[in-house]
């Protein structure tokens, strides 16, 4: 293993290491300061943007296309095995040094917008478990290890949405995100295991599995369906807002930045693929265009900031769908990267910048008087409001998504209840639905 | 060299049934009692895997559920609330646990019905194990009787009765086939038989009927005896069995969404999970199987570790725990809900924990042979996912309610053991070979004997339908058989 191999692995490791050990130190009873906390966080993401520079300059002046790091196999049964390959290239590599560099500058900016806060510790190991996670998924040198990556992601994610345990809003839209997550992930799982069936692997160290045009649609397909639930586009883009309910530094890593985009990165890694099929590529365009549109909407009739900074996020990430779908790979990861920061900027300045419009507003006696002219002007009247109550309820994706999907389940749950003729507890009342996690009301933003 | 097998099976099995009678004879120290035979049962068995995994062409499948079933019981001791440490309780858990490693252990027919029957009697009386409903003991009853007419009839047919002898014989053809389907049923809970579990874990004591559903009989009867004695009946009739145990677990898992009752909610997720051995069983692909296999120790060790921590919950803040609204437990016990999140999201795919290694092979063994019901299992998985976290929230987070007073979280007895736990299932996930390399050889060889065609025309027209499916959406269409 060379100098630019064991440094892959520490950039992707480190956070790991540092979570299991701080978790098990927890369970067996001892709980870290906050300042150790703060300097463990500081210390592990400066030296992982240290790696992330040698690599990059190992790259750079050997001309080598990637670094690529084998373990052998997770697990082999048969046939099939599971890689466990870890490759740095020019697409990963900038996701990775995203991921270390905006989840350091979160740790350091969370030590004190959490001081003395009621699960500091616990945002602390979550912050270290969604980094490895995200750099394992922007790490992996096949999509099975991806997959590990990616569902780590989806539960920090979820998790942090409820930090605020007490309030059930938080919790309640932490599970509907958990849900929908969920869900969408069977289009990977299936994906990969097409891959497998067809190919024989799931590698893209060195090239995509080799698939025939009708096999790349499907996996396309399959693997569109994941992105668009992790990166919140049409129709799934009703849990974003939900998903504010956590911690301003988590929703800015998450929302603005690494999360949103991991779905993005995934139609990156499969783009050679989705190019080969036009259906696949059409069908990323039309979910762009309309998640941006949506977005722009929606986000115009948001009254919190933090939600209306999370619809911005999405119109960006719609656009990036369709760059992606028109095959401008390196315009798609340099929109990424630019809109990454800027919007975790955006995120992290949202609470503070409140406070001072109301200083601002309270220095010059009364609001500030509104620049520019609204877009929504130029449609008539009518048009307007209807657009209004279109965006007020969100473009009815959750709502569609309840009576489609979610009401039906229940139903039929309530009616295999029945069958089972149980007696002991009545089947859930029309009252207790509406009580029911998965029909609890959007979020407003949270602290 | 000595074969040790003689000498450490009956220790294993014999010492547990002695320190039950000695329990409920000194009526004192029963916990020790307790863990001590369990822990001998589970150095002698981890003794025979390590003789049988030595031993080349050695079937270890019996040894290695031997070793999963005495550490199950030894955890399932120390989790055990004082309030519930009885004499009686922990003699009928020794009782289940001796039963049970004779089932393992057994090649004879007729002593695996006697353990098989042995293992349901504490549940039958309702002083001891027996939950409040009919239903469980007319399920247990129906699962005995067909175990027994199938054995019966194998036994009028002129057979004799060594599992190792009625290998690929069919002995008694279909309507034995039919029986030890119908034991395989109701045993493991299969739609249409499934409402006695829920009724089990909600009328009778957790942890024993914890121990009850993870013995996996169900799944150990297709493993041991339906499937090496009748390949032929297996190979045109499994993909009923198995679509059986795909809509189980999707059936169970859609019922579990709204379920309120944490016990049966718990254990609706265990059946759906366990229908998902089942269905890996079935699939009749190496991953499938081995996938299975891990998924056994997975579904044990976790349901095991949730139905604990549910117990410790209940005798802390009340039996009328529910799901209905949050209770905002992990205020007053958060270790303990630190233990049931990992628990939860361990028994349905978390990564870094064994689930995930399980569930990968599952997904693509059951996708293999079956790709379009095979769909049912991630979907039932994504379903199970979302009715543990569901659960999770609503015991452990939310405001805290003021009516509990100041409760301990988990004592340093149940940290310990519950940590060696979350342990097992993360360092499993991490090294999942381990485990995985106890079985695949196995898995196989039992590949090989389902599908070992008798001739090349035979070999040909048995192309199976999940193929020429995969074929079709591919774009590629099937070849006609009539014209091969």
């Amino acid at each position: 293993m060379d100098l630019s191999q064991a440094m892959l692995v520490f950039v992707v490791m480190a956070p790991g290491v540092v979570f299991g050990v701080l978790a098990l130190l927890w369970l067996l009873g001892w709980l870290p300061t906050e300042r150790v906390l703060s300097r463990i966080t500081g210390l592990t993401f400066s030296a992982a943007v240290f790696a992330l520079a040698l690599i990059i300059w190992k790259l750079g002046s050997t001309g080598a296309p990637a670094v690529v790091v084998t373990f052998g196999n997770w697990f082999n049964v048969h046939d099939y095995h599971f890689p466990l390959v870890l490759m740095a290239d020019r697409l990963s590599l900038p996701f990775l040094g995203m991921t270390v560099v905006l989840s350091g500058l979160i740790g350091q900016f969370s030590a004190t917008y959490l001081h003395r806060e009621r699960g500091f510790q616990r945002f602390f190991l979550l912050l270290h478990l969604f980094a490895f996670g995200s750099l394992l998924a922007f790490a992996a040198g096949s999509f099975d290890l991806l997959v590990a990556g990616w569902e780590l992601v989806g539960i920090t994610s979820v998790l942090l949405i409820a930090f605020f345990e007490q309030r059930p809003a938080p919790v309640e839209n932490g599970l509907r995100v958990f849900a929908v997550y969920r869900a969408c992930d069977i289009g990977l799982l299936v994906g990969v295991f097409a891959m497998h069936h067809w190919a024989g692997n799931a590698s893209f160290v060195g090239g995509l599995p080799a698939l025939n045009g009708t096999q790349q649609a499907v996996v396309g397909l399959l693997l569109l369906l994941a992105a668009a639930g992790k990166a919140a586009q049409v129709p799934f883009s009703g849990w974003l807002p939900r998903a504010m309910e956590g911690p301003t530094p988590s929703s800015a890593i998450f929302y603005g930045a690494i999360s949103i985009h991991a779905g993005a990165y995934l139609l990156l890694r499969a783009q050679p693929m989705l190019a080969q099929s036009r259906l696949a590529s059409a069908l990323v365009i039309i979910i762009g265009v309309l998640t941006a549109i949506h977005g722009t909407i929606v986000g115009r009739a948001s009254a919190d900031a933090k939600t209306s900074l999370a619809y911005a996020s999405l119109t960006q990430v719609g656009v990036v769908f369709v760059e992606i779908g028109l095959g401008w790979k390196w315009i798609a990861v340099a929109h990424i990267l630019g809109h990454a920061t800027v919007r975790t900027l955006q995120f992290l300045r949202a609470p503070s910048m409140l406070h001072d419009y109301h200083q601002m507003h309270s220095a010059i006696g009364g609001a500030v008087a509104p620049a520019g002219r609204h877009l929504e002007d130029l449609v008539p009247e009518p048009v307007q409001l209807w657009l209004y109550r279109w965006a007020l309820d969100r473009g009815h994706l959750d709502t569609l998504l309840d009576r489609l999907v979610i009401d039906p389940l229940i139903r039929l749950s309530n009616l295999f209840a029945k069958l089972d003729g149980l007696g002991l507890d009545q089947p859930v009342s029309r009252r207790e639905k509406v009580a029911l996690s998965l029909h609890s009301p959007a979020g407003q933003g949270g602290d | 060299m000595l074969n040790p097998e003689p000498i450490l099976t009956p220790v294993a099995i014999a010492i547990p049934w002695l320190a039950a009678i000695l329990a409920v004879v000194t009526r004192r120290q029963a916990r020790v009692i307790g863990c001590v035979a369990a822990s001998v049962s589970l150095l002698a068995s981890a003794l025979l895997l390590h003789f049988a995994y030595a031993a080349p062409g050695k079937d270890s499948l019996g040894a290695a559920l031997m070793v999963l079933f005495s550490s199950l019981a030894l955890v399932g001791m120390l989790v055990l609330a004082r309030r519930d440490c009885s004499a009686g309780t922990v003699a009928g858990m020794l009782f289940v646990l001796g039963s049970t490693l004779l089932a393992y252990a057994t090649e004879n027919l007729l002593i695996l019905l006697a353990a098989w029957i042995l293992t349901t009697i504490p549940f039958f009386l309702v002083r001891w194990f027996g939950a409040r409903t009919w239903r469980p003991r007319l399920a247990l009853l129906l699962a005995s009787i067909a175990l027994a007419l199938a054995i019966g009839l194998i036994a009028a047919n002129g057979h004799g009765m060594s599992i190792a002898q009625l290998k690929g014989q069919s002995p008694g053809g279909m309507l034995v086939f039919g029986l030890l389907v119908a034991a395989v049923i109701f045993r493991k809970g299969i739609c249409p038989a499934h409402a006695w579990v829920a009724d089990a874990a909600a009328g009778g004591p957790a942890v024993p009927t914890a121990l009850l559903l993870n013995g996996h009989f169900g799944a150990f009867l297709v493993a041991k005896l339906i499937v090496p004695l009748f390949p032929d009946a297996t190979r045109h009739m499994f993909p009923l069995l198995s679509y059986l145990a795909l809509a189980t677990a999707l059936y169970v898992a859609i019922r579990a969404l709204t379920e309120n009752s944490p016990r049966r909610l718990l254990a609706f997720l265990a059946l759906s999970q366990s229908a998902c051995i089942l269905a890996g069983l079935e699939s009749r692909t190496p991953e499938g199987m081995t996938g299975a296999f891990v998924h056994w120790f997975v579904v044990t060790i976790s349901t095991m570790g949730l139905f604990g921590i549910l117990r410790l919950l209940e005798v802390r803040f009340g039996e009328n725990l529910t799901a209905s609204g949050h209770l905002g437990l992990a205020q007053h016990a958060p270790r303990l809900a630190v233990f049931f999140v990992i628990f939860g999201l361990a028994l349905v795919g978390l990564p870094g924990t064994l689930s995930f290694c399980s569930q990968d092979l599952l997904v693509h063994g059951t996708l293999a042979s079956h790709p379009l019901t095979g769909l049912l299992l991630p979907i039932a998985i994504a379903m199970n996912a979302v009715s543990i976290f569901r659960l999770f929230t609503r015991l452990f987070l939310g405001k805290r309610r003021t009516g509990f007073t100041v409760m301990a979280d988990a004592l340093p007895r149940e940290r310990w053991i519950l940590t060696a736990g979350v342990l097992f299932v993360v360092l499993g996930g991490l090294f999942p070979n381990a485990i995985v390399a106890l079985r695949p050889l196995d898995a196989e060889a039992a590949e090989q004997t389902i599908d070992s065609p008798a001739s090349p025309v035979q070999a040909s027209r048995q192309k199976s339908r999940a193929n020429q499916v995969i074929d079709f959406v591919s774009g590629e269409w099937p070849a006609d058989p009539s014209r091969q």
